[in-house]
This record gives structure tokens, C-alpha cells and sequence, in this order.
């Protein structure tokens, strides 16, 4: 049964080559589109590589400090005395890496300014992130604790800065101070690895840093497995019960949380203060907007079908006066329509790939790697199902719906 | 002829409704899209304030927080008036063509008109060095040193708003604080025609800048703002540096010129509309190919139908205005939904100025041409291959 309906869809499709080459390319688009979406996504928040240990820490960026008599209230980024005093000490995390966020520095070299993204790490950094070394060697523990002006460049820094030469021992001026470069690792684009520029967190004009509570750094807290997540978390909203700040009559009371990556992304952008971050609302955002980024392709290939379908109307009306029940004939009209999708899926993939590298490439966004992995393939076939099944049912329904009497005279 | 036409849409309703729809969803998308770019349009024809091809900012950061110390202020201005390159040095506390913002809440001395202000504090020489001009009373300087009132100067659109119908200059406004403490009172003593910290693209604000002087108050300001003789070449940011480092050696000074942060600053501001686009583009392309099947599909089925009229004395002009008309009275039909429902922003106001009447009637204008484009060029083929065919073909045709 399911052989012959593949071969009817096959007839089906061949006999309107312009309509099948139409509706197909209809879908191709709409996929490609939900396919690149789906893969960058992904690659956000479930990255591979350099930030491949994602399922085993945490992430923390900002801290809410405030006053249970005043109205007074701070959010902002982390001190590193916070990270240092409060955060390392947890049971439950193997490592505790403290890093600054990337600030944009000026090189001057003869004749030569350059802008350039410099991060501020630890060793624990370097741990936690499993960056690609291309020469020399990461920042090390002795380099934090020496207060060494060395510097970790990324490829296409070093390619910039140094062109034609050896990139190591090289020495260069940033903020005043000269630094010499250890060692270059490979381009990265991932919220904790991207930077142009690395350096040891020591290596600052003061050591003011160590006595802040509040400011400039963030930490990611790796534990030893990815089960002790939810201790991990607990702990640190215990921890935060713990603060003592510097003046008790501004603020006495400090809330954080460490969050996944997506938990991350949606705290900051819906500023929600739940255990979770409200993930979960992101999520059915980004679900929503794709369903109705949908809904008009979706109406166009109904519109599309409704035709194609009318014109099998006296085949239709066979079927129904030899007794196939409605059910049979939605099955089978919406088979062919995935089938369709399915067609349009597999080149939407290749499309998508295609838009990948291309954007990769173009350097609009810097750094960019995306993986096109089995999860993505996964997520791809899903969106393309139900992309087939949304336009082809209220078509085939409408059809099966038909008098037997009227679909075989043809005029329904 | 009109009645005729819509008597045939309406015989064919269901598959109408569709196509209706989806005209509909189309013209919402481009209608977002076009009043989008069409406001950017608008913002970018207003006035800035603001000067920025000479200009360079230089912004200030510190491990702790900058102490308001006169004697550091006086400095950095003397070193950085001694470089040939430099004409003018202020300080603001924060920079133009920067997402900064600060807002507070003001009222009337009589407590009244409460309204949440845009401010930023600037030093006396700051108008001179971005090259503003003052639209009625004057700027303040040294000459405000003992008012009883701190000195302001605001756009016009808070002066408008406040004292209407008034001349705004020496009126007074009150900082709203929750406490029982008394807010600071200020005199306006200026008024500008605009100002837009963040550049061309930034809504209009109300806006006040008020008096910042070296020493005086708890906060510091953070940024240098500076203005170069025309033509200084950007590698004059390594003697810049130096200078500063020279003065206070354990700050770190981010230098941008205003020319290169207002280009990344539009950039960046255009990002989503680009995005936008391409989607929409994407979408459109889907649409006009959705449409041009359904039409030739429609035409196919119809043919018996013109076969019958083409045998009745029409002719193939007359048949390809009838499928083209049909198509138009059908986007008509869809756009007028689709403005009922859109005319309901500007309304109730939701986008307020965002979305006034201006640019709500250039983008439904725009729009409405896009889709009747669309449809035309949709609508060409099938009609075309409809006319070609003789009665006596059309007639037979299975």
C-alpha cells in the first residue's frame, strides 16, 4: 500500500515538473531559513569545541545586590574578590575560573593603530575551556601568580598584528603596558572563549582588583560531573546568603545564580530572577516566532495544494465511490506532501550548509564556526515535518470532505 | 463590470479566503519592514545637536571609581591644550555615539508634570567643542557661578512640553526624590533645538545637560571630549595616549573618534533592519511564487469559462484585464483588512512616535505598491496564456 502511494506521489510530482520545481522551491526556502536559525542556535547553546565541557559548568555574570529596608538596588557584573572568596571555596565545583569581559584596547605599532578585544583570565580558564593551541603554550597558574605581562593572541590577531613573522616572543604596547606573546590558539566565536587578546589577570597597572566586590569579571564554575549540576546550582545560591558587603548600610543583601547557557541568555534578556532563568519561556519564544515565521510559507504551499489536489479530483472520487474512508485519503495526500518536504528537506540542508559557510566567510559575524551536527540534521527533519504535515492537511481534509458524486464529475 | 467581478470572487470564496490570507500576512510583513526603514529615514533627516568629523572621545576607566579631584581635571586639560593638534577639551559624563543613557525624574517647582529626563553633565567648554549652537537664551559658564539654582540647558521638545506658550528661559525644575531630602532645583538657561546623544538614528528625547564643574558634587566625569584640528590623522591616538599616561598612569583611556563610532554606531543600529529585510525578501520571493501557481492554476480550471466569453465577442485584451482585475480587486480586498487592523497602532498609540501618521501613510502607500506589483507580475503569465487561446480551443479544452 505505502509502495503504491509513493508511486502515485512520484506520478503525481512528474506530471506538474513547474509546479512540483514551485512548490519545492517554496519549501527549500523556508527550510534553509528555519535551518540556519536552528544550526546558530545550537551552536550557541549547545556548543561543541572550545566550550565542549558546556554540559558541565555554569556560567555567572551578574550579581543583584540590595536593601531589605531601602529601595536601592544594583545589578551588575562581579567582583573578583567575589569570585575569589564565595566561589571558589564550593564543594561541589572541580574548578572556579574568574575572567573579565573583552574590552577594546588600542595597539600602536609604527604607524599603526589597531583596536583589538582584550580579556583579562586565570589558569582555571584555560582549564574549563578546551582551546586549540596553534603555537607556544595557554597561560598558566605561575604566569596568574607571577603577574607575567605575557599574552595568548588568537590566529587572525596574530595574522593582523605580525604579518609575515614569527608570532611568538613578539613584544606589543597595549594600555601602556608591553607584553609579549606566549602563545596563539585558533579563532573562536562562543560568549566565554571569544576575545582577541589574552591576558593574566595580575597583569594590571594596581591590584586594586582582589578588594572589589562589584566589577568587571564574570565566573564559570565547572563541576566534576555533569549530575552534580543541581547541587552545583543550589550551592551557589546558598553561597550568596553568605556575602558580606564592604558598607551593610548601602546593601545587605546579594542574590546570584549560576546558569546553563540558555539559562544565561534568557536571564539577561528577560531580567528574570527565577531559579532557572526562565528558560523555558525562551524557548517557547523562540518556538512561537518560528511557527509563525512559518505560517506564511505555510499558506502558500496550502494555497499551492488546494490546486493541485482539485485537479485529482475525479481520481479522489474513485477512490471514495470504491469505499476508502476519508482517513485513508488525508493519509495519503499528507504523505505526499511530506514527501514533498522531505525532497525539499534534504536540499534545504544542503542550502543551509551552504548559507553556513558563506556566513562564516563573509566575517559578518567574527570568529564564526558552526558545526552542522547530527542534533541540527535531528532538529532540521522535525521542523520539516511538521512544516509538511501544517500545509498538507487542511488541503487533503477539504478534499476527503468531497461528495463521491461531485469529485467524480470533477466540478467540486 | 466591478459588481461582475465581484460576484465571480465571491462564487469562488474558500479558495479566495486563502489567497486573501496570505496576501494579508504578506502586506503585514512588508508594511513592518517599511515603516521600519521609513522612521530610520525620518531620524536620520533630524538634527543631531551635535558635531562629530573633528571630534574624539575619550573615555575613562579605572579599577576604583574616579575621584572628582579638581587638580587632576585642571591637569589632563592644560596636557592635552599643549598638544598643536587639540582646539578645544571638555568633559561630559559620558560620551556621544555611545549606548550610555541616564535618566532621571523631574517636576515643576509646584510639583507637578512629572516627567522621566534624559540628562548628562557637562562642563562649560563641551558646546563649544561639539560645535553646538543655542536656539534662545545662552550656554552656561563661568557666569552661573553663584545662581541660586544649578544651570541648565534643554531641548526644545522638553520647553515645549513644560512651559508652552512660555519663554522657558530662567524657569525652574525640580529634581523628584523619594526621601524627605530636597531635590536639586535648576534654572534653565538655555534651550537647544535638539539633541540626540546617541546619534541619527535615536528617537527624540526629552533632554537637559546640566552643569558639571571640576571638584564640585560626588560624580566624576568619565569622559574627555575633545576637538582636533581638522585633517588630524588617526595615528595621532598613540601621542594622545602617551600624553594621558603621562597624567595618570594607572588609568586605561578607550580613544574613539567620533567619526568611527558614529559609523559603527549606525552600522549596528541597521543590523536588525538588514536582517529584517533579507527575511522579508525571503518571504516575498516564496509569496510571489505561491501566487503565480495559484493564478495559473485558477486560469487552467477557468478556461472552459473564457472559452465561453472569448465566443461571446470578447477579446484577449479584455480577457487579461479581467484576470488582472479580479487579482487587484482580491489584493484590495486583503490590503483594506490589513489596514483596518494596522490602523489601530497609530490609534491607540502603542509605538508612540514611532509609528506616527507620517510614517504610517508612507508605508501603507509603499507597501500597497509593493503587493500590486506583486500581483501584476504574478498575474501577467497566466493571463497571457488565458488570451492566447482561441474560443474554439478554449471551448474543447480538457
Amino acid at each position: 500500500m505505502f509502495r503504491h502511494y509513493l508511486l502515485t506521489a512520484y506520478k503525481v510530482f512528474m506530471r506538474r515538473k513547474l509546479f512540483t520545481a514551485i512548490n519545492l522551491l517554496c519549501i527549500v526556502l523556508t527550510l534553509v531559513v528555519l535551518m540556519v536559525v536552528t544550526a546558530l542556535l545550537q551552536n550557541t547553546f549547545y556548543p561543541t569545541g572550545v566550550e565542549g565541557k558546556s554540559e558541565r559548568f555554569v556560567q555567572m555574570i551578574m550579581m543583584e545586590s540590595t536593601h531589605t529596608e531601602k529601595t536601592a538596588r544594583r545589578q551588575g557584573t562581579l567582583g573578583y574578590k567575589l569570585i575569589d572568596q564565595y566561589l571558589k571555596p564550593l564543594k561541589n565545583a572541580e574548578l572556579v575560573a574568574a575572567t573579565s569581559f573583552p574590552q577594546s584596547v588600542s595597539i600602536y605599532q609604527e604607524g599603526r593603530v589597531s583596536d583589538q578585544l582584550m580579556r583579562l583570565t586565570d589558569a582555571e580558564y584555560w582549564q574549563i575551556l578546551d582551546f586549540k593551541v596553534v603555537s607556544g603554550r595557554v597561560i598558566n597558574a605561575d604566569d596568574v601568580a607571577q603577574g607575567r605581562m605575557v599574552a595568548v593572541l588568537n590566529e587572525s590577531t596574530a595574522r593582523k598584528l605580525f604579518p609575515g613573522q614569527p608570532y611568538l616572543g613578539q613584544k606589543f604596547s597595549a594600555n601602556g603596558q608591553t607584553f609579549t606573546v606566549i602563545g596563539v590558539v585558533q579563532d573562536e566565536m562562543h560568549v566565554n572563549a571569544f576575545a582577541d587578546i589574552w591576558t593574566p589577570i595580575s597583569a594590571q597597572p594596581s591590584s586594586d582588583y582582589k578588594n572589589n566586590l562589584f566589577g568587571g569579571f564574570g565566573a564559570i564554575i565547572m563541576a566534576r560531573q555533569p549530575e552534580d549540576l543541581p547541587a552545583l546550582k543550589k550551592e551557589i545560591m546558598e553561597a550568596a546568603k553568605r556575602v558580606q558587603f564592604d558598607d551593610p548600610n548601602f546593601f545587605n543583601t546579594a542574590r546570584f545564580w549560576g546558569d546553563s547557557k540558555l539559562a544565561l541568555f534568557s536571564r539577561t534578556l528577560l531580567s528574570s530572577r527565577a531559579e532557572d532563568g526562565d528558560a523555558g519561556t525562551l524557548l517557547t519564544i523562540i518556538v512561537v516566532l518560528m511557527l509563525l515565521f512559518m505560517a506564511l510559507p505555510a499558506l502558500n504551499l496550502i494555497n499551492l495544494n488546494v490546486g493541485r489536489i482539485m485537479e485529482r479530483s475525479s481520481e479522489i472520487g474513485v477512490r471514495k465511490a470504491f469505499g476508502a474512508t476519508s482517513r485513508q485519503l488525508i493519509a495519503q495526500l499528507v504523505l505526499e506532501n511530506v514527501l514533498l518536504c522531505l525532497i525539499g528537506g534534504a536540499i534545504g540542508l544542503a542550502g543551509a550548509a551552504a548559507v553556513l559557510w558563506w556566513l562564516e566567510g563573509s566575517g559578518i559575524i567574527p570568529y564564526l564556526k558552526v558545526h552542522l551536527n547530527l542534533t541540527v540534521f535531528g532538529y532540521g527533519l522535525l521542523i520539516t515535518l511538521v512544516f509538511g504535515v501544517l500545509s498538507g492537511v487542511i488541503p487533503a481534509w477539504k478534499m476527503s470532505r468531497l461528495a463521491p458524486v461531485h469529485a467524480l464529475k470533477g466540478n467540486a | 463590470m466591478l459588481r461582475h467581478l465581484l460576484k465571480l470572487i465571491w462564487k469562488r470564496k474558500s479558495r479566495n479566503m486563502m489567497l486573501s490570507l496570505e496576501i494579508l500576512l504578506a502586506f503585514l510583513v512588508v508594511f513592518a519592514i517599511v515603516a521600519f526603514g521609513l522612521r530610520y529615514w525620518q531620524l536620520y533627516q533630524l538634527p543631531t545637536g551635535h558635531d562629530w568629523k573633528n571630534q574624539w572621545s575619550v573615555s575613562i576607566r579605572a579599577a576604583q571609581d574616579l575621584p572628582n579631584d579638581p587638580a587632576i581635571y585642571d591637569q589632563l586639560k592644560r596636557g592635552l591644550l599643549d598638544l598643536p593638534e587639540v582646539e578645544s577639551v571638555a568633559f561630559s559624563s559620558f560620551g556621544t555615539y555611545e549606548m550610555s543613557r541616564w535618566t532621571e525624574e523631574y517636576t515643576l517647582p509646584d510639583g507637578s508634570h512629572e516627567l522621566t529626563i534624559d540628562g548628562m553633565g557637562v562642563s562649560d567648554e563641551y558646546f563649544a567643542t561639539m560645535g553646538m549652537r543655542v536656539a534662545q537664551g545662552r550656554f552656561f559658564s563661568s557666569m552661573d557661578d553663584n545662581a541660586d539654582a544649578a544651570p541648565a540647558v534643554i531641548n526644545r521638545r522638553l520647553a515645549d512640553k513644560w512651559f508652552p506658550g512660555k519663554n522657558p528661559i530662567g524657569q525652574l525644575y525640580v529634581q523628584q526624590t523619594r526621601g524627605k531630602s530636597e531635590g536639586q532645583r535648576y534654572r534653565v538657561t538655555g534651550v537647544v533645538e535638539q539633541f540626540r546623544s546617541h546619534g541619527e538614528y535615536m528617537d527624540p528625547v526629552d533632554f537637559m545637560l546640566s552643569r558639571w564643574i571640576p571638584g564640585v558634587g560626588k560624580e566624576a566625569a568619565n569622559n574627555i571630549m575633545l576637538k582636533l584640528r581638522p585633517g588630524t590623522p588617526r595615528i595621532f591616538e598613540a601621542r594622545l595616549n602617551a600624553r594621558l599616561k603621562q597624567i595618570r598612569n594607572d588609568w586605561t583611556y578607550i580613544i574613539t573618534t567620533q567619526a568611527d563610532a558614529r559609523a559603527s554606531m549606525l552600522k549596528t543600529q541597521t543590523i536588525p533592519l538588514v536582517i529584517l529585510a533579507v527575511i522579508a525578501a525571503f518571504l516575498l520571493v516564496m509569496v510571489a511564487f505561491g501566487l503565480f501557481g495559484v493564478l495559473w492554476q485558477n486560469t487552467t480550471q477557468r478556461i472552459p469559462e473564457i472559452g465561453l466569453r472569448r465566443a461571446l465577442g470578447a477579446d484577449a485584451g479584455a480577457i487579461y484585464r479581467q484576470i488582472i482585475a479580479e487579482q487587484f480587486l482580491l489584493s484590495t480586498g486583503a490590503m483594506l483588512i490589513a489596514l483596518l487592523l494596522l490602523v489601530q497602532l497609530p490609534l491607540t498609540g502603542v509605538f508612540g512616535e514611532t509609528l506616527n501618521w507620517a510614517v504610517f501613510g508612507g508605508a501603507a502607500v509603499l507597501s500597497a505598491s509593493v503587493i500590486y506589483l506583486l500581483s501584476l507580475l504574478c498575474s501577467l503569465y497566466p493571463g497571457w496564456r488565458a488570451a492566447r487561446l482561441s474560443p474554439t480551443q478554449a471551448l474543447h479544452y480538457e
